[in-house]
């Protein structure tokens, strides 16, 4: 049977052979005219990963690095980055979708030479799926191009409900009957199509379990939003889908996490983007989304606000910090995007207090309070931290 | 040493024995063997490369049942040599004569004493005689003497004779003796003394065959022989009371002049004018007439050795030569690198010398922690007190890491040193002194060699870094021509590639690669430096060979 498919996959698929086969002419001009082949790749290093505060997000620098085929220390490199072209090349044409883990086997053999002796000699052209996940992130870098933009796969881990309608693979499928289940957010965002939708604002909550309670208890309905969830560190995808949902349709973007630096950090990677990988943040991240909670001032209240927890409550629900957890949030107030007022406070407290709380402690006090008292009134009251 | 021998010469010839038994090296049966084999080997390559021949020499080592508590053995010593004429042979095997020759000359043996101490020791140890077959060039006679030493009138008894017509047309000499032996104690002494010897004449073929029914055999790797020493007369600086007093003696000058003119070298008519001179006596004065007075002798001695003369000449000496030393390291020990050198002739105190040095890395030499020296002078091997050897302190002075060296290291150093009169330190002959003009010809060889293996073990240090960088980019050609050509086909008609269908790529890459990066000449073939681009095309063509 002939694979479906769809005029915005092919086009997807063009767009990226395209540009993949641009860079290996290049490197064939190179080699016609017996001048050294160059990759000229930006930096994924910390040093080159650089916070752009007017777009919000983390960038990559300018820092470009040359691998040059001569260079006996980069020529395993060169050949595995464009091994990972030549893979992903073949599938672009062949109309295939493969994941990261196919990529690895796919270009994983063995290379046979006879060292100076003479003697036969066998190398891999990598070992490790570390290798070739390395290979693929060059090539992201060096040609632009999100593994999603060169439809490969990824495991799906994000899921959303709401009151909204899509067309992915020629279907068009309805956010808002899915029962007790929800969409998984598909590997290549981009290829999704908003048809229609009746929600006011998205909001993200780390955990997959308590969107299930938001979901079942019908949260998105009452409140009109489309909830997601990108269960713990959000993928790839989750975070494409939430910038497009943000950027093309102009809602809102509450994250609701853990009162902890692992909850910030997860949400750092929503607004700003992932260090390791800034080179996607461009459009992975979203930069008006907002902390929505939970944080240390609705456990502990401050002069302006009384705490959402009575003092019995507090002492049941909080967790006492652990020491990585003092030494994270620490880290996180030398980044930029953390150094406004609010984060200031925020950090500072916990610094203070050394407790943290998870969400499902708010849902212990009642799902009800949780979904129909604490966020609507969060929401209401502007008692985020941007 | 002219006035030790000037003391023997009062004694009868078994009180010389006596004590000679100890200074030559016949203080025991393992040391009498190992010197009786010395001594008739190195006779023996005297009677051939001495002049012109290339030596043949066979030892022979064998099991004698004769007194039953004691071991015996004979050794026999055959070589092709100039012979031995049968009139001379009594007084050259059985007389121990302390030569009042003056003529110097650089030869293995000293004093001609070596095998009359052989020929004494068997005849006080078995009781057996010394047996010689010997043939001259040209002679059509083979002459065979067994003879034993009178010890108290110093004179040769022969107790047996032959003479033989020659079938054919051979010459030389061989002589045997059976001697008390300890065989077990002195054979690692013998084997190493005959390796060393292959080394030093590598144009000898040398085969030993021993009381264990081994053959050691070496053939002979060159045909190349040093040119043979010849006489020299003494020059004045070297000149002692007693010589003085020999030449004196036996000298047909006239007058002082001529003495000086005709006896000396380095001593021309201008010279020997300006010395009388400087000395205050008459250049037309009898010389006999000097004997009356010892200390006009005694004085004039040291003022030839503080006068200016000419240094002294060295073309009578003879060196191996530079390709031989290398030849001899390569026979024994076919090392990876191998270079000598030879120093320009110098002179100490009136005697000329020639220091050759060779020095040698990897093949056979055993690593270890100290360089292996083979020390020779005269083209004899010294074996013993190696620490005591100016050789020695010049060789651990050096700092070998400074030449790229870390021990344990393969390395071994040759020392020549090739003179009318070695500066030896003991009676035992076993090592040489530091004599300052000596030990700076030494260490200025061995640094100049040294200098040399360190820029052969750098280059080759730098050859194996472009061989490996070499290596590891052309090994990932094929893969990256596939690669490429994988993409390089658009979109639209894409098939998946068949077979060959990067060759040109591949083509391109070797090119580029041999292009950019240094390709190393493979060592040992530099007549034919391979094409770059085949090295590249060998590392990658795996399905031929």
């Amino acid at each position: 049977m002939e694979p479906r498919i769809d005029k915005t996959d092919l086009e997807a698929r063009r767009k990226a052979s395209l540009t993949l086969r641009e860079h290996v002419l290049r490197v064939l001009r190179d080699v016609e005219e017996l001048s050294p082949p160059k990759l000229l790749i930006p930096k994924r290093t910390l040093s080159n990963t650089i916070y752009d505060p007017e777009k919000g997000i983390l960038i990559l620098g300018e820092d470009v690095f040359e691998r040059n085929m001569l260079d006996m220390g980069e020529t395993r490199r060169f050949m595995q980055t464009l091994l990972m072209a030549s893979i992903i090349y073949q599938a672009l044409v062949e109309n295939e979708y493969p994941t990261i883990r196919d990529l690895y086997y796919r270009g994983k053999h063995t290379i046979t030479f006879r060292d100076l002796k003479g003697s036969l000699k066998e190398e891999n052209t990598w070992d490790e799926q570390a290798e070739s996940d390395s290979a693929l992130r060059d090539l992201e870098v060096m040609t632009g191009l999100l593994r999603e933009h060169m439809l490969i796969l990824s495991k799906e881990k994000g899921k959303v409900v709401g009151d909204m309608r899509i067309r992915s693979g020629g279907d068009i499928i309805d956010l808002s009957r899915l029962g007790h289940g929800a969409y998984a957010i598909e590997s290549t965002p981009d290829l999704i199509e908003f048809l229609d939708y009746n929600a006011e604002y998205v909001l993200v909550v780390e955990k997959d379990a308590v969107f299930q309670q938001l979901h079942r208890i019908g949260f998105w309905k009452q409140y009109k939003c489309i909830l997601v969830t990108g269960a713990g560190q959000p993928d790839r995808a989750t975070r494409r889908f939430v910038r497009r949902l943000n950027e093309e349709l102009g809602l809102p973007v509450y994250v609701l996490t853990d009162s902890d630096p692992y909850g910030w950090n997860i949400y750092s990677v929503f607004k700003v983007g992932s260090i390791t990988l800034s080179y996607e943040s461009e459009r992975l991240a979203t930069p008006k989304a907002k902390f929505l909670g939970v944080s240390m001032t609705d456990i502990f209240g401050d002069k302006n606000k009384k705490p959402y927890l009575t003092e019995e409550e507090r002492r049941n629900f909080i967790i006492k910090a652990k020491e990585r957890d003092l030494k994270r949030a620490k880290e996180l107030m030398n980044y930029s995007w953390f150094q406004t007022n609010k984060w200031k406070k925020e950090i500072n407290m916990f610094l203070e207090k050394k407790v943290k709380l998870e969400i499902e402690a708010l849902a212990g006090k009642g799902l009800k309070f949780l979904a129909f008292q604490y966020i609507p009134q969060k929401i209401q009251t502007g008692d985020w931290i941007d | 040493m002219s006035n030790e021998i000037e003391k023997f010469r009062q004694m009868s010839v078994a009180e010389f024995f006596a004590k000679y038994r100890e200074v030559a090296g016949f203080s025991n049966p393992a040391r009498a063997l190992y010197q009786t084999v010395r001594e008739l080997v190195e006779n023996s390559l005297d009677a051939t490369d001495g002049h012109g021949i290339l030596p043949d020499v066979r030892i022979i080592i064998e099991k004698v049942n004769g007194n039953s508590e004691r071991s015996w053995c004979r050794v026999s010593v055959e070589d092709n040599g100039i012979g031995v004429p049968p009139l001379v042979m009594p007084d050259a095997f059985g007389r121990v004569l302390f030569s009042s020759k003056y003529i110097i000359r650089q030869t293995r043996g000293m004093y001609g004493l070596g095998v009359k101490a052989a020929v004494l020791y068997a005849q006080v140890t078995t009781g057996s005689p010394v047996e010689v077959i010997s043939s001259t060039r040209g002679s059509s006679y083979v002459y065979m003497k067994k003879l034993f030493i009178d010890m108290k009138k110093n004179e040769p008894i022969v107790v047996e004779e032959a003479q033989f017509r020659k079938t054919n047309s051979w010459h030389g000499t061989r002589t045997s003796l059976v001697i008390e032996c300890d065989w077990q104690r002195a054979k690692p002494r013998i084997i190493e003394y005959i390796r060393r010897t292959a080394v030093i004449a590598p144009y000898a073929d040398i085969l030993l065959e021993t009381l264990d029914g081994e053959i050691l055999y070496f053939p002979r790797t060159t045909r190349k022989m040093p040119k043979p020493p010849r006489e020299a007369k003494p020059h004045p600086h070297g000149v002692d009371v007693e010589t003085l007093k020999q030449i004196i003696v036996n000298t047909r000058a006239e007058t002082l002049l001529e003495l000086l003119e005709t006896e000396f070298q380095s001593v021309g008519t201008i010279t020997a004018l300006k010395f009388l001179e400087s000395v205050g006596l008459k250049p037309t004065l009898k010389p006999k007439t000097l004997l009356r007075d010892g200390s006009v002798l005694v004085n004039l001695v040291d003022s030839m050795k503080t006068f200016k003369f000419k240094a002294p000449r060295s073309g009578h000496l003879s060196p191996l030569g530079e390709d031989l030393v290398e030849m001899g390291i390569r026979r024994l020990y076919d090392p990876e690198w191998v270079d000598a050198i030879r120093r320009p002739a110098r002179a100490y105190g009136g005697h000329s010398f020639i220091v050759e040095m060779g020095l040698a890395y990897g093949g056979s030499i055993q690593p270890s922690e100290e360089p292996l020296i083979l020390r020779y002078a005269n083209k004899i091997p010294l074996l013993y007190e190696e620490r005591e050897d100016v050789s020695y302190k010049v060789v651990s002075e050096v700092n070998w890491k400074q030449y790229g060296i870390d021990f344990p290291a393969p390395l071994l150093v040759l020392v020549h040193v090739a003179s009318t009169k070695v500066p030896y330190k003991g009676v035992g002959k076993e090592s040489i002194s530091d004599v300052p003009e000596l030990e700076a010809e030494i260490r200025s060889g061995l640094l100049e060699l040294a200098r040399r293996l360190r820029s052969y073990l750098s280059a080759k240090e730098r050859e194996a870094e472009a061989m490996r960088r070499v290596l590891a980019i052309s090994k990932y050609i094929p893969e990256i021509a596939r690669s490429l050509k994988i993409v390089e086909k658009p979109p639209e008609q894409w098939k998946p590639l068949e077979p060959g269908e990067e060759k040109h790529i591949v083509e391109r890459l070797v090119k580029l690669v041999s292009k950019h990066v240094a390709v190393p000449k493979v060592r040992g073939s530099p007549e034919e430096p391979p094409n770059p681009e085949d090295i590249i095309r060998s590392i990658i063509e795996t399905t031929k060979k």
